[in-house]
């Protein structure tokens, strides 16, 4: 066979794995170690976001006794802060990382981002294999970009805004307490806050339907690769990342 | 006709109205620690409302309630309400002179001219923009203009309540009059914002007593409002406090935790997001306020606080035109139909998958 394209055969592939795959590390370390700290965040200020906003099953007995209210808001205003490190370590890494750290992002001024983009989008609808990516694909970094970065920044300064409100005239607040007259007041702003939110939640449906899709699809190991780093490709494939 | 404006001092007046020194080094010492200032100030306030003139005041009242007024004058801290009405020269208050008509434009008039840069002028209420402002006419003239007119040589302008301070009921959703607050209306001014609806009666008197102390505005915040008064959430200040960290809330205004006064936030008590006094001066000469009556805030000093309902729900709609529809809503909608972007997108891949594995046979062929 003139292509070295080999077909898809699980048999083969476990008895033989050097004649069809190979290896490349690809995420390095701080991005896999802010991607479940992220992960992990997202998940406690989620659920702990919804029990603020719409608190459960009171406790009986003395105030004084109990403390649930405040605990699920320190709970929810450390995982927030945990987030914040995380999310700016991953910014950093973006320019100090391997290139796969910066892949996929919006570069709306180069056509070959474009090009990509729309390849990768008519792939998934058309549910071919398609070109492989080691790092993120176009359509994937605009997921990311949206999804993770502007929603991350719009849930950090909003949710600042919010908790330096206890503090008046503090740190925080001279930082943060702008957005708050640029909202429309504390109402609104907790109203964003909230709303924001559920864009996680549409980022976690399709960010976790596209990794398992992705990882069968492809047979990249992209699923391990956030815990060891290293993703696949099949021999032949044209490496273009 | 009586000298407008008798250049006595607010002590002489006092006087006059037989208060003697004690009572009115107390009024002196409460009005420092209404302000939040320390107690070496309290010969500071003691000589400045003993030896300055007491400020030239015009009060206008544009499109509002009348409630500031009600406010203002059932001050009870700073002794009584005579004392407060005289210890600023209120020149001019067409709600509250005996003067009516032409007589009372004729008055205004005089003090812009007379006093002009010294007067500070309040305003009560905001002015409606649209059809030329036609919608508010105070003897021929439109309230907008008189308003421009009266704020052009003015000290300072004080913004009484949230009708002036954020535009309130009259310029909320649809706002058919385009009423404005008086910050969107003048610039070239300092305007302090005292909101509310209305304002708590020793918020105003004190705001007043720190001008005429110190001939300077107090320090303001970003939404131009006095820090001393609007530093604070009711939230945290509220004496209910300790049942929203314990988890334990009202859910219906009949329940035991009702009974029991516990917090209010699920009915959509405001406290959390409401910058004002009421826990710290209540109201009715220290009565209660709504929250220690058993009814959350509405956050009447908020901006656009007639907007962000209903009252008692903790969510207002999402103000994006054409969706009428709760965060939680449109959270459900939009993650939903990601689910089902999904779930389509899994079937299909099946179905392809399936349908491929019956040519399999021919592949291996190959």
């Amino acid at each position: 066979m003139a292509s070295s394209v080999h077909e898809f055969d699980p048999r083969q592939m476990a008895l033989h794995p050097e004649d069809y795959f190979r290896r490349e590390y690809v995420w390095q370390l701080p991005v896999r170690i802010t991607h479940w700290v992220n992960a992990t965040c997202l998940i406690v200020l989620f659920l702990t976001g919804l029990y603020i906003s719409h608190p459960l099953l009171a406790p009986s007995g003395e105030a004084v006794r109990n403390f649930v209210m405040g605990r699920v808001r320190q709970i929810h205003f450390c995982a927030a802060m945990i987030f914040t490190v995380s999310f700016l370590l991953r910014i950093y890494w973006f320019w100090m990382g391997n290139a796969y750290s910066r892949s996929g992002f919006p570069y709306v001024w180069r056509p070959g981002w474009w090009k990509d983009l729309f390849r990768q989008a008519t792939d998934y609808l058309r549910l071919e294999r398609g070109h492989v990516h080691l790092g993120h694909n176009s359509l994937g970094g605009v997921a990311y970009t949206m999804f993770v970065i502007l929603l991350g920044w719009c849930q950090i300064f909003t949710g600042m805004a919010m908790y330096s409100e206890s503090n008046p005239g503090g740190f925080l607040n001279r930082v943060f307490g702008w957005v708050l007259p640029l909202l429309g007041g504390s109402f609104q702003t907790r109203m964003w806050h909230h709303t924001f939110a559920w864009g996680f939640v549409v980022f976690a449906i399709l960010h976790v339907y596209i990794i398992l899709y992705d990882s069968t699809q492809y047979g990249n190991g992209l699923i391990t690769s956030i815990i060891s780093g290293y993703k696949f490709y099949q021999k032949g494939d044209f490496k273009e990342d | 006709m009586e000298s407008l404006l008798r250049k006595t001092t607010t002590y002489d007046v006092l006087r006059e109205h037989g208060i003697d020194r004690r009572r009115f080094v107390k009024f002196c010492t409460m009005m420092a620690a209404a302000l939040g200032l320390e107690a070496t100030v309290v010969p500071q306030i003691v000589e400045a409302l003993e030896t300055k003139p007491r400020l030239p005041v015009i009060w206008l009242h544009g499109l509002e309630c009348t409630c500031c007024s009600e406010s203002f004058i059932r001050s009870s801290h700073p002794i009584a309400q005579d004392v407060v009405l005289n210890m600023i020269s209120l020149d001019y208050d067409d709600t509250l002179q005996a003067a009516a008509g032409f007589q009372v434009e004729e008055i205004r008039k005089r003090i812009m001219k007379e006093y002009a840069g010294q007067y500070v002028l309040a305003v009560e209420g905001n002015a409606p923009t649209a059809d030329g402002g036609v919608y508010c006419t105070v003897g021929g003239e439109t309230f907008l203009s008189i308003l421009e007119e009266t704020a052009e040589n003015a000290k300072a302008v004080i913004a009484w309540g949230s009708c002036a301070s954020n535009g309130c009921v009259q310029a909320a959703k649809p706002n058919p009059t385009g009423a404005k607050p008086v910050r969107k209306l003048i610039s070239h001014k300092a305007i302090v914002n005292v909101p509310g609806c209305p304002p708590i009666a020793e918020v105003m008197t004190g705001v007043l007593t720190y001008i005429l102390t110190f001939g300077a505005l107090p320090e303001l915040d970003r939404y131009g409002r006095p820090k001393m008064f609007y530093g604070q959430r009711i939230h945290d200040k509220c004496y209910r406090r300790p049942f929203f960290d314990a988890g334990q809330f009202v859910e219906s205004w009949d329940d035991d935790g009702a009974k029991k006064g516990w917090c209010l936030y699920k009915m959509g008590c405001r406290g959390p997001t409401t910058y004002n006094s009421c826990p710290t001066f209540k109201w009715n000469n220290g009565v209660s306020y709504p929250i220690g009556s058993g009814h959350g805030c509405i956050g009447c000093s908020e901006d656009n606080f007639w907007d962000n309902g209903p009252f008692y729900e903790r969510l207002t709609s999402i103000p994006v035109p054409g969706i009428e529809s709760t965060p939680n809503e449109v959270g459900a909608v939009v993650a939903g139909a990601a689910a089902v972007g999904v779930g389509l997108h899994f079937v299909s891949t099946e179905i392809r998958r399936a349908t491929q594995k019956e040519k399999a046979p021919e592949k291996e062929g190959r």
